[in-house]
């Protein structure tokens, strides 16, 4: 039941609505808790009121005119008795808050964790990780702050003022009217006095970041600062900012200073009128000397609503802020991975690519009249420099881009009919230098294989990816972690888990990049080793750099500004004289010959 | 994430004395503002106590006995009262406010102070962040419990005692009922607060447990994406974030029960003080008037405040003391390298320099692994030495050593005829120009920027190295040329960039020795070029040590070595080497390729082609 209630939560319904229709949305499914909470606040403070209700029939009916119809063990008792509600009670609020406060937010987390991953390619590449990381975290907390804090302290707040003034006012009318003449005061000063410290604040903690970035920077920077001994110096400016920060700190306390006898005084102020216009009333019989004093303990109860009010206006707006926030990044679509309506159990691997473009959103083309096909098993090798396309030709495979015009065929079945999820099953990539996980090197290896591997095979893979050797070096073989202290991984190795990785998800395409050259010589021969393995019976695309890696390709396709400017085989591309491949290998040659020349001529 | 858990180590104290006496010690030079404070707060405490003696007045003389002029002056003295009291809470607010900053000023620049006196060996063994969080958040935490914990506890103990008092004064018999109740308040509360905070503090781990998944899957979000491991991966999450929703909730409810159970505890002292005044009232024992009863009630509901701030400072202080501990050690931390007592200024360090028999190991290597084992080696004044060799070798020691960052565990590094622990460390590191393979720049302009290398250079020599570098040209297209920001550790400028510009602070710096270490990182040709221009000039003058990648400075180079495993593999010139054919033959041809391919670019379709060096 719950969990398709949870597939229904979708939270791009919220963008462009109404904050407080979004933010009750959001907790979509705990409403009743909420209200619970307000419902057990109310009851809670009524028990607390009742209290000084109870003193004014002790001191009326009990002391002062001996008709109370309950003895003195009942009246203390009542006492005990309504603390122990207003315990219960608080516990009750405090527990529904706090499920709904973690519950939306736990259903935030994984919303916005699973929103993220399903962002297409475009969206990672064009933000920043620290600002997404900055948002899925501490704005979500804010968020977290307003459901578990603001909100409800809200609720108790005008609850608070409300049971209490009613108290007073069932009292006596006129008594309740004078008690909130500073109300107005009271919250235009606090809420003027919490927006100004907030700016202070800010400025406080911009002090703060500043005197972060120099110590950061002198740090990390040790050893230029060693170098040049510029320790004084650095003495003197991270002082400058010391004392920045001190005088922010300054203003700012000198704010919190100043506000808070300020508001005792009004407060204090409105008390001293309540009690001597209280006390009158009892001197001349309008009031009982009972209620005069449950009127004297009431009045702070009302008192508190009416400073806190000022602070909460000030907070809650500043959830709003990181609602907006994140919603930023709800508003982006998620690509569809189940989009498409063929789903065939195996592909061979046959792909053909007629006049295909590829455009970004803003109309600058990338790629543009691409037409070639590969048959089943074959090498295909991408040739060209930095910005010529190569990288986001390999990227249309897995439909991390869609292409924009013309149509590419997998088994002579347009690409665009294959839903991502199945797509991405058949495609392995292999990077340069492949990003890890920080878990076990087996976890590595095992990730996204989606299915059961046993010990064995892993350590097949692991072999044919030559990395077998290098992990039982590891203090821990496979259980290593990656990262843990002492265990760093090259490149190479690197690269070489991955290969493992790609070896056990067995998928009939091959992405490799290999354009930047490796310096490590020793382990050259290794991944090339490696790479042969894994190559066998895939169609594979290769994006180099070099020639010697890709003379063996079925088909080399030069690229150049967006376009294949040549496609064939080595020794055919070798024929054409004015192509760019000649140039690439005669360059190449001419290396080798420089190399030997300069050899000599040192013999 | 390694950081994290270099950061949540706790230090296990119980209760260390000699801590909190030195963290008293911080207050010393305060201790005016000190006094202000206690005679402000202690104000402020008797005269919360003294309205709920003037409530008392104003009831039994007022309102009971009918006297309407009783409350007039009963309430003026309220009046009176409150604004002292508006003055002393400013007092205190304001002075304390001051003292919190100014410790935390003194305890950050101690720290900073500290810190650069430490040598390399401390920065290589302590994460940043770990250092960055005792000088930021440890200091604060430490500077918290210095001001509001202690006034918390004086206000808090001063108030109960007050009102304990002033009940004394009013009925005897129940306010003994009222002081049994106190030390159990306090103990319940201090044990509900410590629970509270551990809590908390798995809440803490469980949030970094969180941000480092977000983390983890946004960095690698195409490997996600290609291996279709969404589904894995947000169940992964998942787990955390219910282990989050459970903590926290947890939490909650703990901080959500602490008010109302110590409420209800002292709720019980509520009712026997009405049992009791009611018994005493009816049996006119002890003279109990309706206003006293008042004031009993006051002080027993009034009492739960103190008990709170109380209990929240107790439970915190365990960790404020860790925190300060922290700090004291790094305090307490000894540099490795310092100047021995007798040593002096050579006034030049343009000498001939030796390694004899060195070797060294690194402090963190609990194996001591020499990095370099009898490393043998004499410098001429003015040669050009490049080091190549595999990562790992022993070349980034070797100019470590060179520079006195380390200093031999075996062996003697001579500057001229004498060892040079007998000179300062500042007479050896004023003379040395360093140019590391990740340019480190400081936030500020780039006039700044090149400053750093001589800080009394006029505007016109910082030009003149810049030109030298070869930075002026690209500096001057910049809209705000030399007081362009380059961003935090200078992010907004290239690579090639802030290379030029770190050789640019060496040029000014006129160095006797010159340390660089030749990034492998490719920059555009013409960059290449300007930042070869800019080193000859250096080589040229100084005694200089190349960590060499590019083949001009390797070919170029009065000697090279070949520093592998700790030692000196091969060494010789150019010619030498190469007819050798051995180490450096193999690692001289694959860097010629690599250069080669790298310069001639054979994408870049150019018709001129431009020439091998």
């Amino acid at each position: 039941m719950k969990v398709s209630k949870e597939k229904e939560f979708n939270l791009q319904n919220i963008v462009g609505a109404r904050k407080i229709r979004a933010l009750m949305y959001m907790m979509h499914g705990y409403e009743l808790k909420y209200f619970l909470a307000a419902v057990a606040i109310a009851i809670s403070s009524m028990s607390r009121t009742a209290t000084y209700l109870i003193l004014q029939y002790f001191i009326d009916d009990y002391l002062t005119m001996h008709t109370a119809q309950f003895g003195l063990a009942w009246i203390a008792l009542s006492f005990v008795i309504l603390a122990l509600l207003t315990g219960v009670t608080s516990y009750v609020s405090g527990k529904f808050t706090a499920e709904t406060a973690e519950g939306t937010t736990r259903r935030l987390r994984d919303y916005l964790f699973d929103h993220l991953q399903h962002l297409p390619f475009m969206y990672h590449n064009q933000t920043d990780t620290g600002e997404m990381i900055q948002r899925s975290t501490s704005d979500v907390d804010t968020l977290r702050r307003f459901y578990a804090n603001n909100g409800i302290e809200l609720i108790r707040t005008v609850i608070l003022f409300a049971v209490n003034f009613g108290a007073i006012a069932s009292l006596n009318l006129r008594l309740a009217l004078i008690s909130i003449i500073v109300m107005p005061i009271i919250v235009a000063v606090s809420a003027v006095f919490f927006k100004r410290i907030g700016k202070a604040y800010e400025k406080y903690q911009e002090k703060e970041a500043a005197l972060s970035t120099t110590l950061q920077e002198n740090l990390s920077g040790v050893r230029v600062v060693k170098a040049f001994a510029r320790q004084q110096y650095e003495i003197e400016k991270f002082d400058a900012n010391n004392v920045e920060k001190y005088q922010s700190g300054r203003r700012l306390n000198l704010m919190h200073a100043m506000f808070w006898p300020m508001s005792d005084l009004i407060c204090g102020a409105q008390m001293l009128v309540g009690f001597l216009i209280g006390g009158t009333m009892a001197i001349n019989g309008t009031i009982t000397v009972g209620t005069y004093m449950a009127y004297a303990g009431l009045i702070g109860w009302i008192i508190w609503p009416m400073r806190n009010l000022g602070r909460l206006i000030v907070e809650v707006s500043r959830g709003f802020v990181s609602f907006d926030r994140v919603t930023e990044i709800i508003k982006n679509n998620r690509e569809p991975l189940d989009e498409g309506d063929y789903t065939p159990d195996k592909v061979e691997g046959k792909l053909v690519f007629n006049d295909v473009g590829f455009s970004y959103e803003d109309g600058v083309p990338v790629l543009e009249q691409i037409s070639f096909d590969v048959q089943p098993g074959q090498s295909v090798a991408l040739l060209g420099s930095t910005g010529s396309g190569k990288t986001t030709l390999v990227n249309l495979l897995p439909r991390f881009f869609e292409y924009t015009t013309g149509s590419i065929t997998l088994d002579g079945v347009e690409l665009k009919r294959y839903p991502r999820k199945i797509l991405r099953q058949h495609i392995g990539t292999v990077e340069q230098e492949p990003f890890l996980f920080s878990r076990t090197i087996r976890e590595n290896i095992l990730y996204g294989v989606g299915k059961h591997v046993s010990e064995e095979e892993m350590i097949e893979a692991a072999k044919a990816a030559a990395i077998h050797d290098v992990i039982l070096t590891f203090p821990n073989g496979y259980d290593t972690m990656v990262g843990e202290r002492g265990v760093t991984l090259s490149g190479g190795q690197k690269q070489r888990v991955a290969i493992a990785r790609t070896l056990l998800k067995n998928p009939k395409i091959l992405v490799m990049d290999d354009s930047t050259s490796s310096v490590d010589t020793e382990t050259e021969s290794q991944i090339r080793e490696a790479l042969d393995n894994l190559m066998e019976n895939r169609t594979t695309f290769i994006i180099a750099h070099r020639i010697q890696s890709i003379m063996n390709a079925d088909q080399i396709l030069v690229l150049d500004d967006k376009k294949i400017i040549q496609a064939g085989q080595h020794e055919q591309l070798l024929q054409e004289e004015e192509g760019m491949y000649r140039h690439i290998f005669d360059i190449q040659t001419r290396i080798e010959e420089e190399l030997k020349k300069e050899i000599e001529s040192v013999s | 994430m390694s950081v994290n858990y270099f950061e949540e180590e706790e230090f296990s104290t119980e209760f260390n004395g000699k801590t909190i006496l030195r963290l008293l010690k911080q207050l010393k030079p305060h201790w005016l503002y000190m006094a202000g404070v206690g005679v402000s707060i202690a104000a402020v405490a008797l005269a919360d106590n003294v309205f709920t003696l003037l409530n008392k007045q104003l009831i039994d003389n007022g309102i009971i006995a009918g006297n309407p002029e009783v409350i007039k002056s009963v309430l003026l003295k309220y009046g009176g009262l409150t604004i002292m009291q508006a003055f002393m809470v400013f007092g205190f607010i304001y002075l304390l406010g001051l003292v919190g900053e100014k410790v935390q000023y003194s305890l950050r620049q101690h720290l900073f102070n500290h810190l650069q006196r430490l040598s390399l060996s401390y920065y290589s063994v302590t994460p940043v962040g770990w250092i960055i969080s005792r000088v930021t958040s440890d200091v604060g935490r430490v500077s918290d419990l210095l001001t509001w914990g202690i006034l918390d506890t004086t206000w808090g103990i001063l108030n109960i005692s007050i009102a304990l008092v002033f009940m004394m004064t009013i009925n005897w018999r129940m306010a003994l009922i009222v002081l049994l109740f106190v030390p159990v308040l306090v103990f319940v509360a201090v044990k509900f607060r410590s629970k509270i905070l551990a809590q908390y503090r798995e809440v803490r781990k469980q949030n970094s447990k969180i941000t480092g998944q977000y983390n983890e899957m946004i960095t690698g979000v195409r490997v996600i994406k290609s291996l279709g491991r969404e589904k894995q991966s947000l169940d992964e999450f998942k787990v955390e974030t219910s282990a989050m929703y459970r903590a926290s909730v947890r939490a909650a409810i703990l901080s959500a029960l602490f008010l109302p159970s110590i409420q209800f505890l002292s709720s019980f002292a509520l009712a026997a003080v009405i049992y009791f005044a009611g018994w005493q009232f009816d049996n006119n024992i002890g003279g109990l008037t309706i206003g006293g009863i008042q004031a009993f009630v006051s002080y027993v509901t009034f009492m739960l405040w103190p008990i709170f701030d109380m209990a929240r400072i107790f439970a915190e202080m365990q960790m404020a003391v860790a925190s300060a501990e922290r700090i004291f050690s790094l305090i307490d931390s000894v540099p490795t390298i310092t100047n021995a007592d007798n040593a002096t200024d050579p006034g030049s360090i343009a000498q001939d320099i030796t390694f004899e028999n060195v070797t060294f190991w690194y402090d963190d290597d609990a194996e001591k692994t020499p990095v370099l084992k009898d490393f043998n080696l004499t410098v001429r004044k003015g040669e050009t030495i490049a080091l190549v060799g595999p990562t790992g070798g022993g070349k980034t020691t070797t100019v470590n050593l060179l520079a006195r960052f380390y200093e031999p565990k075996q062996g003697t590094i001579k500057i001229g005829d004498r060892d040079y622990r007998d000179y300062t460390l500042h007479s050896i590191h004023s003379r040395l120009g360093v140019v590391l393979q990740t340019p480190h720049l400081f936030s500020g302009s780039v006039r700044e920027n090149i400053r750093y290398g001589r800080l009394d250079a006029t505007n016109e020599e910082i030009e003149e190295a810049a030109k030298l570098a070869g930075a002026h040209e690209f500096i001057m297209k910049m809209p705000k040329q030399y007081e362009e920001e380059v961003g935090e550790s200078g992010n907004l400028l290239s690579v090639g960039q802030k290379q030029l510009i770190s050789l640019a602070r060496a040029i000014l710096a006129d160095p006797e020795i010159f340390i660089m270490d030749e990034a492998t990182s490719s920059v555009d040709t013409l960059t290449e070029a300007l930042i070869q221009k800019a080193m000859d000039r250096l080589l040229e003058k100084c005694t200089s040590f190349v960590i060499a990648h590019r083949l001009s400075t390797i070919k170029n180079a009065d000697r090279i070595l070949v520093i592998e495993e700790g030692q000196i593999k091969e060494m010789g010139t150019h010619a030498e080497l190469i007819k050798r054919g051995g180490k450096y033959f193999q690692l001289y041809t694959k860097q010629f390729r690599h250069q080669m391919e790298a310069a001639l670019d054979p994408y870049a379709r150019a018709e001129t082609l431009p020439v091998a060096d």
